[in-house]
């Protein structure tokens, strides 16, 4: 096994787009359709940013025990996730390297390995390295050398249960890549030290729209909540969702292109789900969460709020919903929804979060019905060419940073506020713009 | 019998029946009547009568649509299960919400009006579990039409127990079954 590989051939890389800056330039907020639509640029994003990212592709709750296994994508790159024997994650391309063909079909099980359907080939459950094949004497005829062969591997690091893979050596650390975004991230997946598991299993849809629409509607666009959702903030609540701009304290934080956006209102997104024992759960457990994240953190808990990590993996706190955005070609995505829950609430509690993701932020959800129809849209205007040129207004909010502030990242006044979907749009310039990881310029401290 | 008294029941026990051990059909007069229950009830939801549509389910109902997971044969954990996310899951309370938003003025998706057909086949009417009850299946085809070229398909199968409540025929219970472990399309906008 110790045996030199031959190198992995590695991914061509493209010369960047030019004039990127004509179509996205985030100093003065401007924006243009033709992000939405060339499949140009879609093409360098796969390359430069789905190839190259850390990205989201499992949480460790759904891999119990060893040999579990669930399929999932990486961008476009069909991935597999296997639990080792050693309580260690594996993600390799679920693609053979022999023909090509995917090698495991089902969404999620158990196996002690993987063969291939097409001609036997073979693989352990660490996928590494072939394991033998149909009519094997024929290769060994032609010194053919086994352990040269397996699926390919991407790099695996995870943050308190959410497991992210990357395909790219020189990626930083994922512990370098999030930053401070972990301070906030704990606040769904460490409430009360006893950790967050996914619950209910996976909802997928697809969507006629472009990736990023929907990954910067999370990032920081509150904005758009209480006009687009009205009809099912009255369904549930029997009211008007409350004027965000009205409550007292709220902040949009980011940090490379993920963002935050949030108040302190403790219940505000879980309220939606018209559940009072929910709210009732979050009150109780509040103290708790105070003692272990510290009163500021408590306050997050259920709070109205939504957040991305970049590229495309999103959240809502409160609703408790985790999605991602797989992107399928500039004009689609397949959205894949999980619930999230505390390991220690109580079993109900658990399968009203459950039912209320679904009733609210789901295919069914009268929530996500409005979002869906929008992001299409934002998507398909675009095919007009003048269209695609329009200059797009995402300027809201310049000049709102807090300099002084305690929060750890970057930290803006208020969540009704532009400054995140601004700087995910430079994340991805940026991205796109360098040939390297080493040449993505630092704008931590200078984004306005 | 417990379950009948209050009309829960186990919705997956009806499973056991699409395996073939198949209960007495009913060929008389109910069988008509839980045909043309299923007809009628098609064209109210096409025509947006969510009042009288309403009115057809039982204050007991269960609304059930299970996701649909990509599972291997051999894996027990079969194709959907209660502890599923579920397109539906849904007692009266969530349904009147979901209707609830089809009524506001700024259900801003549904104006246009989605346009729907709901095409209802291959009814069969058997005997309920519990004496009053009929338990009914079918096939349907939704199609959906939005704008100028939205079109959305869907079907599948459906497991119903129909109850005679005050004489007239309610929903029960009703378990939606479709072929898709990812929809194909971005919502469910209309009943199934
Ligand atoms: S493609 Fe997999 S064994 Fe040939
Ligand atoms: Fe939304």
């Amino acid at each position: 096994m110790t045996k030199e590989r031959i190198p992995l051939r590695p991914i061509d890389t493209t010369p960047p787009l030019r004039n990127l800056d004509r179509i996205c330039d985030m100093e003065s907020g401007r924006l243009s359709g033709k992000v939405f639509w060339d499949d140009e640029i879609y093409q360098q994003e796969l390359e430069k940013i789905f190839a190259r990212c850390w990205l989201f592709v499992a949480h460790e709750s759904q891999l119990p025990n060893a040999g579990d296994y669930l399929t999932t994508s990486m961008g476009e790159d069909e991935v597999l996730v296997v639990r080792q024997k050693d309580r260690s994650i594996r993600v390799m391309l679920n693609a053979c390297p022999h023909r090509g063909n995917k090698v495991c079909f089902s969404e999620a099980g158990n196996a002690r390995g993987f063969i291939c359907n097409y001609h036997g080939w073979s693989f352990g459950a660490d996928g590494g390295r072939l394991m033998g094949m149909h009519e094997s004497k024929c290769y060994e005829e032609s010194g053919f050398d086994k352990s040269q062969h397996g699926l390919r591997q991407a790099r695996v690091d995870s943050y308190k249960g959410l497991v992210f893979a990357t395909f790219s050596d020189e990626a930083p650390s994922l512990e370098e890549y999030l930053g401070p975004m972990t301070w906030y991230l704990d606040v769904v997946l460490d409430m009360d030290g006893e950790g967050s598991e996914f619950f209910g299993g996976c909802i997928r849809s697809t969507i006629e729209c472009n990736w990023k629409v929907a990954a910067e509607n999370f990032v920081g666009d509150i904005l758009h909540g209480g006009w687009t959702h009205d009809s099912a903030a009255r369904a549930m609540l029997g009211s008007a969702v409350a004027n965000v701009s009205d409550m007292p304290e709220s902040y949009s934080v980011n940090w490379n292109g993920h963002g935050y956006e949030f108040g302190t209102d403790v219940v505000g997104n879980a309220a939606t789900l018209g559940e009072k024992n929910i709210n009732k759960y979050l009150h109780t457990i509040r103290p708790r969460v105070a003692e272990h994240l510290g009163e500021f953190r408590s306050k997050l808990i259920g709070a109205i709020s939504s957040a991305t990590i970049f590229p495309n993996f999103s959240y809502l706190p409160g609703q408790n919903t985790v999605r991602i955005w797989q992107p399928r070609g500039p004009h689609k995505i397949e959205l894949y929804t999980w619930t999230i829950v505390n390991k220690s609430a109580p079993e109900e509690i658990k399968d009203m979060w459950r039912k209320g993701c679904m009733m609210t932020f789901s295919p069914t959800g009268v929530f996500e019905m409005d979002d869906g129809e929008n992001w299409e849209y934002c998507t398909k205007t675009s095919r007009g060419l003048v269209t695609r040129y329009q200059d797009l207004y995402v300027g809201l909010g310049m000049h709102t940073r807090i300099d002084d502030s305690e929060l750890p990242g970057n930290v803006f006044r208020g969540q009704i506020n532009e400054c995140n979907s601004r700087a995910f749009y430079q994340r991805w310039k940026d991205l796109l713009e360098a040939p390297t990881w080493a040449d993505v310029p630092d704008r931590n401290g200078r984004m306005r | 019998m417990a379950a009948c008294a209050d009309g829960g029941g186990d919705v997956m026990a009806e499973s056991n029946l699409m395996q073939g051990n198949e209960r007495m059909a009913v060929l008389d007069e109910r069988a008509r009547k839980a045909e043309a229950f299923l007809l009628r009830e098609a064209r109210l939801l096409d025509d947006e009568r969510w009042d009288d549509w309403l009115a057809i389910l039982s204050p007991d109902i269960h609304y059930w649509m299970p996701g649909i997971e990509n599972r291997r044969r051999e894996d027990r954990l079969g194709t959907y299960s209660e502890k599923h996310m579920a397109y539906f899951d849904d007692r009266l309370r969530d349904i009147e919400r979901r209707v609830a938003r089809f009524r506001q003025p700024s259900a801003w998706a549904e104006n246009p009006p989605t346009r729907n057909v709901h095409l209802i086949s291959n009814i069969e009417v058997f005997e309920g579990e519990c004496s009053g009850e009929l338990l009914v299946y079918s096939c349907f085809m939704n199609l959906r039409s939005r704008g100028l070229d939205e079109q959305h398909q869907l079907v599948g199968r459906r497991v119903d127990v129909l109850r005679w409540e005050d004489g007239r025929l309610r929903l029960l219970r009703r378990k939606v079954l479709i072929p898709n472990a990812m929809l194909l399309c971005k919502n469910i906008n209309t009943f199934l």
